[in-house]
């Protein structure tokens, strides 16, 4: 029944021409606005996927309840004890009980591909008059770029320079402003009550987030020599294999110990909560287009078989069965969705190619590809397709059963002309 | 082979009103049939039933030895396609479609718009339209359109040509020219003809006349 369909659409062209545009516009819209918002999204994940550890190993980080003291207090002589003062608080340590043990765990592990001990401890910077408290990470200068990007990000000198040790730094770009310092200055760190300790500066990183680059990278043993904590460690940062297997792997190890073992994705749970409420969003705002799509279409579809009511009798006298007939009025709909989803995705995909050329540079990923970043993730297109054809399946299902179930007796003899 | 109608009673509408009583006949192969009877009397009903549009209340219709209400409706479907042809008071025609398309229209259900394309052609000229083949039926006047429904109604060549009123909405001349044409199809092809008509003139035309009153065959 193709063959009818299509001259039913093309004598009513005003019409079809009215039902595509709800469906193509639909569709060109779920390619364009998830295009641009997962495109910024999968950069973000990037970020933080590349730039980060995939899982960090931290200081114990413990929070009393009211029962955490019990044991310590009674061993086992009581089955339940009732504090008049409950206690609270944390129970924490700053530093990595035993990383030995972890260096040991993680050397051994296939799953993982490197990792690197870290000190950060809060320090005061200073030149000249210029006093920024800011974040020292003392870290393994060569393990660290296997871990993270950091390298990538250097824009003056290397990263490797801090390896040769001899109170080295290298400072991030908001850091360096700040202080008014530049490359091969020495600059002064201290702690609260300590003697200022002169550091030279052997280069520059920018990652284009202002929190991390206001902060500076040293040699781990001079930043635990800084800080006084000889041979201690608060997180050690490890790159595994299959990132996408960091939340089971560091829920494992986090029953290995006490420390707090957190995957790169448990750290940002709340961007991920974030990323689900825009799509909740860009469902509920393209769903809403879809189904004024799908009411244009019912109701075009509805009046067609209500003005061919003579057509179906003169098709059943001719031998059309009651497949037919619905598949005459159901095929309509389908060719509407099927164009409808042709012309919205190759819309939808040029519309994203010109989104890409549009600079944009002021956000917290400047450091990007410098336009917009847009997704051209298959999905995209295959779930634009699916909901615009679903909305017109179910749009041409009711009138094309409405078809079906007229008889053509009762046409003839109400008359139908 | 014959078209048989045994006992056949027909009610309509709530309350149940009786529109045919015990009707019981045999139409042969070959015949041409006029039903006839005042507006009201049932013929058009009875016409529809022995073409299988409509279902009896009470009785059976046996085509060519097949009792209709037995058959699946695919192969009524099927039965219609291929041994049936309607004429209607209006022509019916498809308005999208041109009037070659709308001759076609049988022979494309059963796959065999290709093969019939030419008898289709054939019939347009037969009938005085082979100049306008491809014209959409808004193009063509009342009788032009009429002797397209006839054409698209034999494109078939069906057994069975089911007529009612076919001069019914056309002037003199042009009911003239629809007449010659099933009398044609009845003589030179041996369709078997059932023609509903209220035209006495029109009726004599047929080899035997079944006169309806009030839902009963009173001659046959």
């Amino acid at each position: 029944m193709t063959f009818l369909a299509v001259k039913y659409l093309l004598a009513r062209r005003r019409q079809t021409v009215l039902m595509l545009l709800g469906i193509f516009f639909g569709t060109a819209a779920y390619v364009a606005i998830s295009g641009f918002m997962l495109g910024f999204r999968e950069y973000l994940v990037e970020q933080l996927i590349n730039n980060n550890a995939h899982i960090h190993i931290q200081a114990r980080e413990e929070f009393l309840t009211n029962h955490s003291l019990d044991h310590s207090f009674y061993k086992k002589a009581y089955d339940y004890i009732f504090w008049s003062t409950p206690p609270s608080g944390r129970k924490d340590s700053a530093i990595v009980e035993n990383p030995q043990l972890w260096y040991e765990r993680l050397r051994n592990d296939p799953r993982v591909v490197a990792y690197s001990p870290q000190l950060t401890t809060s320090v005061i910077f200073s030149k000249g008059k210029a006093t920024v408290p800011a974040t020292l990470i003392g870290c393994d200068p060569l393990q660290q770029t296997k871990v993270t990007t950091i390298g990538e990000y250097i824009t003056q000198g290397k990263f490797s320079d801090l390896a040769v040790g001899g109170n080295r730094v290298i400072l991030g770009d908001e850091l360096m402003n700040r202080l008014g310092a530049r490359v091969s200055e020495n600059i002064f760190l201290s702690l609260a009550n300590s003697a200022p300790i002169p550091f030279k500066v052997v280069g520059i990183y920018k990652t284009g987030n202002k929190l991390a680059d206001a902060s500076a990278y040293g040699a781990i043993g001079d930043v635990q020599r800084v800080s006084k904590s000889s041979n201690k460690v608060n997180e050690i940062a490890v790159k595994l294999v299959d990132h996408s297997q960091a939340s089971a792997i560091a829920s494992t190890w986090a029953k290995l110990g006490l420390e707090k073992v957190q995957s790169w994705d448990q750290v940002n749970a709340n961007i991920f909560e974030i990323f689900k409420i825009q799509d909740a969003v860009r469902f509920l705002s393209i769903g809403a287009i879809m189904v004024v799509a799908a009411f244009g279409i019912y109701n075009v579809l509805n009046m067609t078989v209500m003005q061919k009511k003579k057509d179906v009798a003169i098709l059943h006298s001719m031998g059309y069965s009651t497949k037919d007939i619905v598949s005459l009025f159901f095929t309509q709909g389908i060719i509407l969705g099927f164009t409808g989803v042709i012309l919205g995705l190759s819309f939808g995909y040029v519309f994203c190619l010109y989104l890409q050329t549009i600079p944009f540079g002021g956000g917290p990923t400047a450091v990007g590809t410098g336009y917009l970043m847009v997704s051209f993730n298959p999905a995209i297109y295959v779930q634009a397709a699916g909901l615009a054809f679903l909305a017109a399946t179910i749009a041409s299902v009711l009138p094309a059963y409405a078809a079906g179930k007229l008889t053509p007796i009762e046409i003839i003899r109400s008359g139908a002309e | 082979m014959s078209l048989i109608a045994h006992k056949v009673h027909k009610t309509l509408g709530e309350p149940p009103t009786k529109v045919l009583t015990d009707i019981n006949f045999e139409i042969k192969d070959g015949e041409f049939v006029a039903l006839t009877g005042r507006s009201g009397s049932g013929k058009s009903t009875l016409l529809y039933l022995l073409s299988s549009l409509d279902t009896p209340t009470q009785g059976y219709i046996e085509i060519d030895k097949h009792n209709v209400s037995q058959m699946t409706k695919l192969e009524v479907c099927k039965f219609r396609n291929e041994q049936m042809g309607f004429v209607f008071q209006f022509h019916y025609l498809i308005a999208e479609l041109s009037a070659l398309e709308n001759v076609l229209m049988p022979a494309k259900k059963a796959g065999l718009a290709d093969k019939k394309k030419n008898y289709a052609q054939d019939l347009l000229k037969q009938f005085g339209l082979a100049d306008k083949p491809h014209r959409l039926p808004r193009q063509l006047s009342g009788g032009e359109q009429q002797r397209v429904a006839i054409a698209r109604a034999l494109v078939m060549q069906p057994k069975y040509l089911f007529a009612d009123e076919p001069t019914g909405s056309l002037d003199s001349h042009n009911s003239e020219v629809v007449m010659n044409i099933i009398r044609e199809a009845n003589q030179n092809l041996g369709t078997t003809v059932i023609m509903v008509t209220h035209d006495v003139g029109f009726a004599k035309q047929a080899r035997r006349q079944i006169h309806l009153v009030d839902g009963k065959v009173v001659s046959s």
